[in-house]
């Protein structure tokens, strides 16, 4: 027997992930035109990260499938992580080189003992 | 089974080998396409944290209701295209068809809403890179004042992202297409559907990609 | 077994049955014929590039036709030789043969690979050749890339689409390691060869679209000038470093993973015993994937990238020397106490060992954050990365290729020539590379077509680069030797059995002398590991020997 054992997944739960996509995109669009200070972007990623753990698990099926698949993206977003926060630590922490402050356009008259502005 | 026959292939001893190494090798596709866009987002985030307030300033010229209602119209085409898994599993071809083409048809609308904010950027001298002019005054905004340095890198992301996310849109109808004829003919069967759970695997990550790049860059 | 006429390279006839077969054994010639001319292309213009060196002032190349040679070189190299060639060569040859599977799981994407990766040779060769001679290094670092001439397009491009053939390639292994197994063959029944391709894979999966994006990104930044990279519109190059070698760092390790499972194999059948450490050294492969993926801004301490990052970097890379030490100490205890038997593939195996210790060691060097900063951009980092490259990676190709040539061919090559050859390309290896240690560690500048103003100061460079390019000539004359002899056992060589190294893996065993052309009449039941010389018997029994 080919495929006819593979997990069908029931209407009502398709349409109920639906559901709860289109309230987060709803929820997502009212958050972020409320001032929430830093929490609009932390809480903007929240909303799309479980967005995107629902279609994931759901619509495509991962939650019923073979682990090795799940692995696979996991893998591969924890990759996306490394790549994003290996080059943060050198973003962030660059100091004052110049290259991205047009700030610096300006003429420094005498070297003082102020901390130097950073990013 | 007839049909089921004639699609094993000589070097898999059975059909759900043959299925099961499909959908590794398609997850691991769509794994090369995460790390794909993975670049683009390190891009935004690195120019995000270093100029956050150019960024915020410069997505206000972006239209957040034509980036809602693309969205919903992308998870409806989601939502089409699990279900067509659904009904194909169950061997009820003429629903597998009609979600098809609904999904198609939303990647369709999807398009020409992109079109039309394409267009509308444009029109406005909003190029990506050298050619970054704005002006022009819409909805009481005075585009000229958003010529801000590194603005233009705002404005390169976005058309790098949602381009190559666009071309990914293109070439997933283009595989919708080839699906609707294939079910028209009667290819599916519940127990051989590969073709069509693998499109939807497609459509799915460039659901999930458009999940993340509304909200980072129409609304925060 | 069969009938000995009848195998996979008589089974379908003409060039056509060729350019179209899905057979993954056809395709690794196929890749064996590409690499081949590639690897003649790069290694004359190396020749070049060291003859130029080889005395102070313009000897036959202008600084600028010397900018070219080197990238072309580089690129050529890199992208067209040691990423493709093991996966392509022997990976696509004996890996599913070694695990009991009849082909790849997707041979239509295998083969479609070997076109896209035609396809981005053809670009960058003939961009280079006929568009414009690009002289950026292979490295295409902004702002140089993005502001020298339109022909760098051509290269990227070739870049992107040669990318993709990588990709397919190591997705294929990895669905084949994961769902083609034979019965029996569980995963620490894997030969080690297949373990190792397996971890490049994860690694061609994970590291190259970033490459992909990162050329997008150049091409864009070139042709729309969209300021990502480029400092004069608000860009930042150092960023285009972290793109870059987020790619190509961990690009280093799918040229050397599959080497060393070549070694592994390697060491095991010709010490005849059990490979030591195996759990050790299949999971060190896996280990070097995913460490490899964490160090690649050891690449930028002096790029301006921040001290922390740097300090970072530097730490991490420390740690790529444990799996890679675990790997080394388990392949010399394999040759303890076993009978190892000197032929050919085993030199290049002992060859391997000495030469990457040496280019795993100085990379340990090179990865300490204050030396560096002497070293950086100097012959040392040259020398290193030869040695690592061309001292790991190829030495180790050569190997495989000698090892597994009965297997691909039905013919052997000539003992003898083969121990010269490998005596010539030893000492003229050694030669080349190990004196640029020294010029670098004095301070001689990689990427400079001249030296003579250096004279005055440091009077042995003359002598030093002489020797390094009378090193280049012995170098290439022994691997000339190589392709002479091979070409000769091509068409006259004796006839292969199906076991003469006396190995324990599928291919080996479970094959006629040439495979056939879908591998296995029936599917193999695995009963032993992959190196279980203990169990001779049931290998080189007369059950088996009739069979062959």
């Amino acid at each position: 027997m080919a495929q006819g054992h593979h997990h069908i997944i029931p209407l009502r739960t398709l349409s109920i992930v639906f559901a709860i996509l289109l309230v987060l995109t709803v929820v997502t669009v009212i958050t972020a035109r409320i001032d929430l200070g830093a929490l609009n972007v932390p809480l903007a990623l929240s909303i799309a990260g479980f967005k995107a753990i629902l279609v994931a698990m759901i619509f495509m099926a991962l939650k019923y499938d073979n682990k090795v698949n799940l692995l696979a993206v996991v893998l591969g977003v924890v990759f996306v992580v490394v790549f994003l926060a290996l080059t943060f630590a050198d973003t962030e922490f660059r100091g004052n080189l110049g290259i991205t402050e047009p700030a610096i356009t300006e003429p420094v008259s005498e070297p003082s003992d102020k901390e130097p502005p950073s990013h | 089974m007839s049909s089921a026959d004639t699609t094993l292939k000589h070097y898999f001893v059975s059909h759900e080998q043959q299925f099961d190494a499909a959908k590794l090798g398609m997850w691991l596709f769509l794994v090369t396409e995460i790390l794909l866009f993975a670049g683009m987002f390190v891009a935004y985030a690195v120019y995000r944290s270093w100029h956050p307030e150019v960024f915020l300033q410069a997505s206000e010229l972006l239209d957040w209701r034509l980036g809602a209602l693309n969205t919903v119209v992308l998870l409806a085409s989601s939502f089409t295209v699990a279900l067509s898994i659904h009904y194909v599993q169950k061997g009820q071809n003429d629903k597998v068809f009609l979600l098809i083409i609904l999904t198609l048809l939303c990647a369709a609308a999807f398009m020409v809403v992109k079109y039309f904010e394409y267009s509308d950027k444009f029109s406005h001298g909003i190029f990506p890179g050298a050619g970054f002019d704005p002006h022009g005054i819409i909805d009481g905004k005075d585009y000229s004042k958003y010529n801000v340095p590194f603005a233009p890198q705002f404005f390169s992301i976005y058309f790098v992202m949602t381009g190559i996310h666009g071309v990914h849109v293109l070439v997933g109808m283009g595989m919708f297409g080839w699906l609707a004829t294939r079910v028209a003919r009667g290819h599916f069967s519940p127990q051989w559907y590969t073709p069509v759970e693998l499109t939807g695997l497609y459509w799915h990550l460039v659901d999930i990609i458009w999940i993340f790049l509304f909200p980072l860059l129409y609304l925060i | 077994m069969s009938d000995e006429s009848h195998n996979y390279l008589n089974a379908k006839k003409g060039i056509w049955s060729w350019l179209s077969t899905t057979d993954h054994k056809r395709i690794g010639i196929l890749y064996a014929i590409a690499c081949g001319a590639f690897f003649l292309l790069g290694g004359i213009l190396a020749t070049f590039v060291r003859t130029e060196l080889g005395t102070p002032g313009e000897t036959i190349l202008g600084q600028d036709e010397y900018n070219q040679v080197f990238t072309l070189h580089g690129v050529v190299m890199v992208f067209l030789v040691i990423i493709p060639a093991i996966p392509g060569i022997l990976g696509n040859f004996a890996l599913p043969i070694q695990i009991g599977a009849n082909d790849v799981a997707f041979p239509r994407l295998n083969l479609a690979s070997w076109y896209l990766f035609m396809a981005g040779a053809i670009m960058a060769v003939c961009g280079w050749l006929f568009v414009g001679k690009v002289d950026t290094g292979w490295t295409f670092y902004t702002p140089y890339s993005s502001g020298a001439s339109n022909a760098v397009l051509w290269l990227t491009s070739a870049v992107f689409v040669a990318g993709f053939a990588s990709i397919f390639t190591g997705l294929n292994f990895i669905v084949t390691v994961h769902k083609m197994r034979a019965p029996g063959m569980t995963w620490n029944r894997l030969p080690l060869f297949t373990w190792a391709i397996y971890a490049t894979g994860i690694v061609q999966v994970l590291a190259t679209p970033v490459i992909g994006i990162t050329m997008i990104l150049l091409f864009l930044e070139k042709l729309m000038h969209i300021g990502i990279f480029d400092p004069a519109l608000g860009g930042d190059p150092v960023l285009f470093q972290h793109f870059f070698w987020f790619y190509s760092h961990p690009a280093v390790y799918i040229m050397i993973l599959p080497a060393m499972g070549i070694i592994s194999d390697l060491m095991g059948t010709f010490s005849r015993q059990q490979v030591s450490g195996y759990t050790f050294i299949a999971l060190s492969s896996v280990a070097i994937a995913f460490l490899g993926f964490l160090v690649w801004g050891h690449h930028m301490f002096v790029a301006g990238q921040s001290a922390l990052s740097s300090i970072i970097f530097s730490m991490l890379t420390f740690l790529i020397g444990i799996p890679t030490g675990i790997k080394v100490f388990n392949w010399v205890a394999t040759m303890y106490k076993g009978s190892v038997w000197l032929r050919t593939p085993m030199l290049y195996a002992l060859m391997f060992l000495f030469l990457f210790t040496i280019g795993g060691l100085t990379g340990i060097m090179v990865g300490v954050l204050a030396v560096d900063v002497h070293l950086h951009d100097t012959y040392f980092v040259v020398a290193h990365f030869h040695y690592v490259m061309m001292g790991g990676a190829l030495i180790g190709l050569i190997g495989g290729l000698h090892y597994w040539w009965p297997k691909m061919t039905g013919r052997m090559y000539n003992e003898t020539a083969g121990v010269i050859a490998a005596i010539l390309v030893f000492i003229g290896f050694n030669l080349t590379f190990f004196t640029q240690f020294f010029l670098g560690s004095k301070g001689m500048p990689r990427r400079y077509h001249d030296y003579s103003e250096l004279l005055d100061t440091f009077p042995e460079f003359a002598a030093l680069n002489m020797a390094s390019t009378i090193g280049s000539y012995i170098l290439g004359v022994g691997l000339l030797l190589i392709l002479v002899y091979a070409l000769y056992s091509l068409f006259r060589g004796p006839k292969a059995t199906a076991n003469p190294w006396g190995a324990c893996t599928l291919e080996w065993t479970h094959t006629g002398p040439v495979p056939d052309e879908h591998n296995f009449h029936e599917t193999p039941q695995v009963t032993r590991g992959p190196y279980d010389f203990h169990l001779a018997d049931d290998v080189f029994g007369p059950k088996n020997n009739s069979q062959s």
